[in-house]
């Protein structure tokens, strides 16, 4: 093995251009390559002809109005106009009380059908609706630049498998020989698992791999990082990692139809409350919160799947945002979230569901005044938490004086800052660090621990992933067909980037300890889980021309109501 | 949609957050970094060091549990300006100034995993030790180097503090290096420097007579001698460290000249120790006038020389002019540079040896040491003066050049000389 030893210090440079190609092939892939809108329909104003590029439109006068009408009498927020999977259009009057007609009738409180060739009356100012025929979508469709041309998912794919078996190589050279098989296999799974996945995603003709190649990056991290600290857990972690992908593949294929999505929103949300309410009642305690409930040989944390389905419960679709009704029922939804991990204890998560509840909330109202009014009232409650709970307070006053109490209260902080110092901007190689022996090393503070054995850059690599993810979600929520992905893409990055930061920051004292865990990186089955099941709302947003499997195709959509 | 969409926004201001909160940690990281690293990563990295004494006595140790220092207290305080210790308060510590390499950490690949590092050093520990105890608690520094290899055998400062055991008021200037962090007013030892300049620019010196009434007037300024010397030779003139002459020396010299030998002789000018920075002298560069310029050629006026940059001195007059440059850390090729002409360091060797012979009593002050020296007195204006004694022994088994002085010690001979004959006789015997 001496003879060989130089490859762990070569492999170290190697991994981080990897990384480094990674992460720059997919940046470059999802922001700056072309993302033509899909064009649905047609709305005619005189001689002008406004193409409709989502299936829910604003109609108004307002410049934020999807279909921006400067016409007298038209309010700025005016109508919604709407499509449903099949291909049904429907108009809904939300702002002008009466100040809607088709084809000369008004239209009542649950909206009315519009087909190609109706007219729509805004204020007695006249429009054509035109609704397109399969052969012109079809048309329409072809016109699109698809995902992949210029950048080559493959080729992406394949340099994310040279870094997994560079990283495999140096937990060779560090791991027990005992634990080298099951670290070997488990990384041979992982790397079935992507190409599988890719290849099934080849055969249904999309090309978009991007989030997928991310979520693997960041997996395979997360990999390393079990092989370090816990390889005995390597099967485990394969096998969560496999039920992760699927449930990520089955939800995206529940997300391709919207009608459906949406019809669940209420069963959802009341799922989310009983996980809740399980877990108070059955909850284990382990480190200060109450988040772990069994079931016999197998515990898990409900909080985290909690996320999942206040994502899913959390986003609505256009026409149901205006409505103040729906609005409150969302803030009470989310104050019962809240509160419920509140009392689990679990203040990290609670932090982390209201960011996201603030992003929610703005993105369906749009009221800064309601985002302080939530702040201020969140401040209050946790200034409460603080003084009722001592270890919360602790945390509170060792924040930035961590080399102070180095051996009490800044013990876990300490370590992880000189850990990953330790490392250096290359690191000390996989499985080689010490900061691994420390207690919730693989979790809590993750980040360090990626700097101390994969060094800086790859950590920095890390956030970029999640950052990148981030910045997709917001991209492709202007080209959404329905308010209800591009929200609840959002809500999740939200969500993920809000978790990211309460690890990462949190373990360098940048921020009180917190204790949560990094997206797909942290040890820990329930979070695999749940950060998979996330990934499915950034698919389902995704409308680039073949670009996920979690959209149907512009062309294949039937269109029924095309014709009179 | 629209409205939504760009509302998206938010996740935008979360990911922006994000990245000023990755530059704080970046900059903390650049700034902080190696304090961080060094708090557990050393101990957990299993990396060890050392420094050596030239016969393997251990200085400072440190491994993954504890940094130590050597176990005998005398040790410890004699040694403390050469280790320095593990907290940094003295600059020129090689505790302080190796860390890095002691410690194994670079930015780049952070802590280096299992690392020894073995710092060796020219230095005699026990020889330190000796000089120590010879300064007996006066403020003081010594140096002694091997003039043929450069070999620094011995550097000692007093007041030095315990650094297993830290004085919490320490003596004064404990922290500070006099060997090589401070300069002093030097006194008649800067003679040499005079002679030196005056041998290569002044033809027929050996036939010129100088005459001591016991002072001169030098443009209506009264240059005084410390004795009345008559007439002598310009040997005699250095024997009985003569002012009147070497007042009339550098004025016959100039400033330009006299300036211009100071600054060759590297007296001006800040040096490297095996990479530890040291003090730079002065003398008037700017025109003084004749009286001025007087005092100065005699180590008065505004001159401070740093007691190192008189060891390289005395090191090249010894070795025929060539300079090895000292070495505290062991180092197979310490540089080595044509520092004066071979006859001014032979001139210059013959009148300090001259010197010992026939006014320093040698025989009986330095028995059985073939020694060439010259004293120093330093007057600091206050009253009190700095005793110095420096030179280097005609010794082909131990060519040791050395620097003495006893900071307000009283006279140059009687303060430095017996400290001098004290240690070098330790020296030579081991």
């Amino acid at each position: 093995m001496d003879e060989l030893s130089w490859i762990v210090p070569t492999s170290r440079v190697v991994m981080i251009v990897l990384s480094l190609a990674v992460m720059i092939r997919c940046l470059r892939s999802m922001l700056r390559e072309r993302y033509d809108p899909e064009v649905w329909a047609y709305l005619r104003s005189g001689k002008q002809t406004l193409p409709i590029t989502h299936w829910e439109n604003l109609l108004g006068r307002s410049r934020s109005a999807d279909l921006s009408l400067d016409l007298p009498g038209v309010r700025r927020t005016h109508a919604v106009l709407r499509r449903n999977d099949k291909g049904v259009w429907k108009i809904f009057d939300v702002f002008s009380r009466g100040g809607v007609l088709v084809n000369g009738t008004v239209i009542g409180k649950d909206g009315l059908r519009v087909t190609d060739g109706d007219v729509i009356s805004l204020a007695s100012n006249r429009l054509r609706f035109l609704d397109t025929d399969p052969a012109k979508r079809k048309r329409l469709e072809d016109a699109r630049s698809p995902v992949g041309r210029r950048i080559s998912p493959a080729l992406t794919l394949l340099e994310l498998t040279t870094f997994q078996l560079f990283l495999l190589v140096q937990h060779a050279f560090s791991a027990g020989e005992a634990d080298l098989p099951p670290i070997a296999l488990s990384f041979g799974l992982l790397i079935l698992l992507e190409w599988s996945c890719y290849n099934a995603m080849r055969v249904i003709g999309r090309s978009g791999f991007e989030v997928e190649t991310l979520a693997f990056y960041l997996s395979s991290l997360g990999f390393s990082v079990t092989a370090s600290a816990a390889p005995q857990e390597m099967y485990k972690l394969a096998l969560m990692t496999t039920i992760a992908v699927l449930l990520f593949l089955c939800i995206g294929g529940w997300l391709r139809n919207l009608r459906r999505s949406v019809g669940f929103l209420i069963p959802v949300a009341l799922a989310a409350l009983g996980l809740l309410a399980v877990n108070i009642l059955f909850g284990r305690e382990l480190n200060g919160a109450k988040n772990w409930v069994s079931l016999g040989a197998f515990s898990f944390q409900p909080s985290e799947l909690v996320k999942v389905c206040y994502v899913y419960a959390g986003a609505a679709t256009l026409d149901k945002l205006y409505r103040r009704g729906n609005l409150f029922a969302f803030i009470a939804f989310s104050a019962l979230c809240v509160g419920a991990l509140a009392l689990i204890g679990d203040f990290g998560t609670a932090l982390i569901f209201f960011v996201t509840f603030l992003v929610i909330s703005f993105m369906r109202s749009g009221s800064i005044a309601t985002i302080f009014l939530a702040v201020a009232g969140a401040g209050m409650a946790s200034f409460l938490a603080v003084s009722i709970k001592p270890h919360i307070a602790q945390r509170f006053a060792v924040w930035g004086h961590v080399w102070e109490d180095r051996y009490g209260a800044g013990y876990q902080q300490t370590r992880a800052l000189s850990a990953a110092a330790g490392g250096g901007l290359l690191g000390k190689g996989a499985g080689s660090g010490w900061l691994k022996g420390v207690f919730a090393a693989d979790t809590d503070m993750v980040f360090a621990m990626i700097c101390e054995e994969l060094g800086l850059i790859i950590a920095l690599c890390m956030m970029l992933a999640v950052l990148t993810l981030a910045f997709f979600a917001v991209r492709s929520a202007r080209r959404g067909r329905s308010a209800y992905y591009a929200i609840a893409s959002c809500a999740a990055m939200s969500m993920l980037l809000c978790q990211m930061a309460l690890n990462v920051f949190g373990s360098l004292d940048l921020l009180p300890f917190t204790g949560v865990t990094f997206p797909f990186v942290s040890r820990g089955g329930s979070s695999l889980l749940s950060c998979w099941m996330l990934m499915a709302f950034i698919k389902s947003a995704d409308n680039r021309k073949d670009g996920s499997f979690a959209v149907r195709s512009g062309e294949h959509l039937r269109t029924e109501g095309g014709s009179k | 949609m629209k409205k939504i969409t760009n509302r998206a926004v938010s996740v935008l201001l979360l990911a922006a957050m994000i990245i000023c909160g990755c530059l704080v940690y970046v900059i903390r990281y650049a700034d902080h970094g190696e304090e961080w690293a060094m708090a557990f990563s050393r101990a957990n990295s299993g990396s060890t060091g050392a420094i050596l004494d030239r016969n393997g006595v251990v200085l400072a140790s440190f491994n993954a549990s504890e940094n130590a220092f050597s176990p005998d207290t005398a040790t410890r305080i004699a040694n403390y300006h050469i280790t320095g210790d593990y907290w940094g308060r003295s600059s020129t510590g090689l505790l302080t100034r190796y860390d890095a390499a002691l410690k194994g950490y670079s930015p780049l690949t952070g802590v280096s995993v299992a690392k020894e590092t073995v710092l060796r050093l020219n230095v005699d520990a026990e020889l330190n030790n000796k000089a120590y105890a010879v300064l007996n608690g006066r403020k003081g520094a010594v140096l002694i180097c091997n003039y043929r290899t450069g070999e620094l055998l011995c550097m000692v400062s007093s007041p030095a503090v315990d650094p297993a055991d830290p004085d919490p008021v320490p003596g004064d200037g404990a922290y500070i290096n006099r060997c090589l962090s401070a300069s002093f007013v030097p006194g008649s030892v800067f003679k040499l420097i005079t002679a030196a300049a005056a041998i290569e620019c002044i033809p027929d010196l050996d036939r010129m007579r100088f005459a001591c009434e016991g002072s001169v007037d030098i443009a209506g300024v009264e240059i005084i001698c410390s004795g009345t010397h008559h007439e002598q030779s310009f040997e005699q003139t250095l024997a009985n460290s003569c002012n009147v002459a070497f007042a009339q020396l550098a004025v016959r010299l100039g400033q330009a000249t006299m300036t211009r030998y100071v600054r060759q002789y590297g007296f001006l000018d800040g040096h490297l120790l095996s990479g530890i920075p040291t003090a730079a002298g002065s003398f008037p560069e700017e025109f003084v006038g004749d009286p001025e310029l007087g005092w100065a050629g005699v180590g008065q006026s505004t001159d401070l020389i740093c007691p190192y940059s008189l060891l390289r001195f005395v090191c090249a007059v010894g070795n025929d002019g060539v300079l090895i440059e000292p070495q505290l850390v062991q180092n197979a090729e310490p540089p080595r540079m044509r520092f004066m002409d071979p006859d001014t360091a032979g001139k210059l060797r013959q009148m300090m040896n001259y010197n010992v012979t026939t006014h320093y009593d040698g025989a009986n002050r330095f028995p059985g040491l073939s020694l060439c020296a010259k004293t120093g007195t330093g007057e600091r204006g206050d009253g009190t003066s700095n005793a110095w004694f420096t030179g280097f022994l005609l010794d082909e088994d131990h060519p040791y050049a050395f620097v003495v002085l006893i900071e307000q010690g009283g006279g140059g001979l009687q303060a430095a000389g017996s400290a001098a004959n004290e240690i070098l006789q330790y020296a030579v015997n081991r």
